[in-house]
């Protein structure tokens, strides 16, 4: 917030001094609205400024305006307004940086952009705690796309990661709270593959994953009941078998990233009891009664 | 105690002389206790919820319970009871799962015995692994009763169990022996044993 503020200051300081002698100009008055917090009113004149031949180039303008549509955002509650908001922030910002040659407000508008840039990001995130996807997939790409249009060389791998493995979780949530429908079971494979896809080492996608499988094979089991007769108990069982084997892999390779973890212990012995083999659910058993909570990691 | 185990009328029928028979018997049970009080008795429990094993025992004791005949006519009144002794997972889920079923027009009633070879009048007594120790005793006890004895060991229909779960190819199948059910008054179905894994006669 300080650090806002302190570039607030700084903008208005250079915006002031270049406008001295121009009483009239619309940016002035913009610029007056701006300051006295009227946010609808120096919008309006913003607009009208950048509209004119002698500031549709100026990058003092765009900044300005950038400074007005951030304000803007963070002040309204209505998410598509908001939102609708913060891309005018972002393209006049962007504007100025482009046409700003000297670099006079490039760091100005810079650390703007770049605050509203994160911000797309945590609104993904939040929207993803509120197991809002579809939310979050609206914003996701937005962030991907303003990083990207300020520095097509920044490397977004670990954000993604972060984000699909997250995006996997609601999935998973979603197919936990109805065990029925099963494309959200096959949107969180998707989801922890393409995880793997980028990097093949990531520990919370092979967990989760394994987990996923393992769940997906206890589920079937656990719906059996007093009705279904031998024949489908072995049907019911020949397929949780496949959930259980594609399970295991992505376990034993969560496991060997961090031997000692217990959850990845406890999870094959889960999977290896289900594939009745004792002999290694036992062993891993062993392995994480011999663990205590608090060393696990 | 061991050394009085295997009398002629369990070994009815069998190639191998009474008490070479039993000898191999005791052999094999003392070589396996250890391992699975070793082995197979975790500190914590499993939670029942993913217990696979125990909700597709449960199932198949429900489903054998309806496809054997119990000659004794004392059996074919009042309620079905299933004893279990250990399987603390398999007795929730029976109870959650079965115990308002019947089986034909007898109530299910699901009994969790104590860790005894003293064991109460049951149409089904599933013994868990856990509680091999106490087989000796319990076949001994149950010779000639109408009761099924079911379990979950290599060898155990060689020692007098009826129906014996075994692990095939990752799934959990049945085996049984058509002569220890003939011994304790009981007609296993055409149907069961065609499903069996392997069928003893």
């Amino acid at each position: 917030m300080n650090m806002v503020r302190r570039m607030l200051i700084v903008v208005l300081a250079v915006l002031a001094s270049s406008w001295l002698g121009a009483q009239t100009d619309v940016l002035v008055e913009a610029l007056r609205k701006y300051q006295a917090a009227d946010l609808a009113a120096a919008r309006t004149l913003v607009d009208s400024a950048v509209r004119t031949p002698v500031h549709a180039e100026n990058p003092e303008a765009w900044l300005l305006r950038g400074f007005i549509y951030k304000d803007l955002y963070k002040s309204t509650v209505d998410v598509p307004q908001a939102d609708l908001f913060r891309d005018e922030a972002l393209a006049s910002l962007y504007t100025c940086i482009g046409s700003d040659t000297v670099g006079t407000y490039k760091e100005n508008a810079l650390q703007a952009y770049e605050f509203l840039t994160r911000t797309f990001f945590n609104d993904a995130a939040k929207a993803l705690s509120e197991m809002n996807e579809d939310r979050a997939l609206v914003v996701f790409p937005k962030y991907k796309e303003a990083a990207l249009r300020i520095d097509p060389t920044v490397d977004l791998k670990g954000r993604t990661i972060e984000f699909t493995n997250a995006l996997g979780t609601v999935y998973t949530k979603r197919f936990n709270q109805d065990r029925t429908v099963g494309t959200w079971f096959d949107k969180a494979v998707a989801a922890y593959k393409e995880v793997m896809a980028l990097d093949p080492e990531n520990y919370g996608a092979n967990y989760n994953l394994a987990t996923l499988y393992y769940n997906r094979g206890v589920y079937n089991i656990q719906r059996i009941d007093a009705d279904d007769e031998i024949p489908s108990i072995l049907q019911i069982q020949e397929a949780s078998r496949e959930f259980f084997q594609q399970a295991l892999p992505f376990m034993l390779k969560a496991h060997d990233m961090n031997p000692t973890r217990r959850e990845t212990l406890l999870g094959l012995e889960g999977i290896y009891y289900s594939l009745q083999d004792q002999e290694n659910s036992d062993k891993f058993r062993q392995l994480f009664e011999e663990i205590p909570p608090e060393d696990g990691r | 105690m061991l050394s009085r185990l295997g009398t002629s009328s369990v070994l009815e029928g069998a190639k191998t002389t009474p008490r070479k028979l039993t000898v191999l018997r005791i052999i094999r049970i003392l070589l396996l206790i250890p391992f699975f009080l070793f082995a197979a008795v975790p500190q914590q429990p499993r939670e029942a919820e993913k217990d696979t094993t125990a909700m597709l025992q449960a199932n198949y004791l429900y489903n054998i319970a309806k496809l054997v005949e119990w000659k004794d006519e004392s059996m074919r009144t009042g309620n079905f009871v299933i004893g279990i002794i250990g399987g603390g997972n398999l007795y929730q889920e029976l109870i959650k799962q079965y115990s308002t079923r019947t089986i034909g027009k007898q109530p299910i009633e699901v009994r969790k015995l104590p860790k005894s070879a003293d064991v109460e009048r049951c149409h089904i007594l599933f013994v868990g692994r856990s509680d091999l120790a106490l087989f000796p005793e319990i076949y001994k006890k149950l010779q000639g009763q109408p009761t099924m004895v079911v379990t979950e060991y290599a060898g155990a229909l060689d020692d007098g169990a009826i129906v014996n779960f075994v692990k095939v190819d990752n799934l959990l199948k049945y085996e049984m022996s058509l002569a220890n059910a003939q011994k304790h008054g009981l007609v296993m179905g055409l149907t069961l044993k065609n499903l069996a894994h392997r069928v003893e006669e």
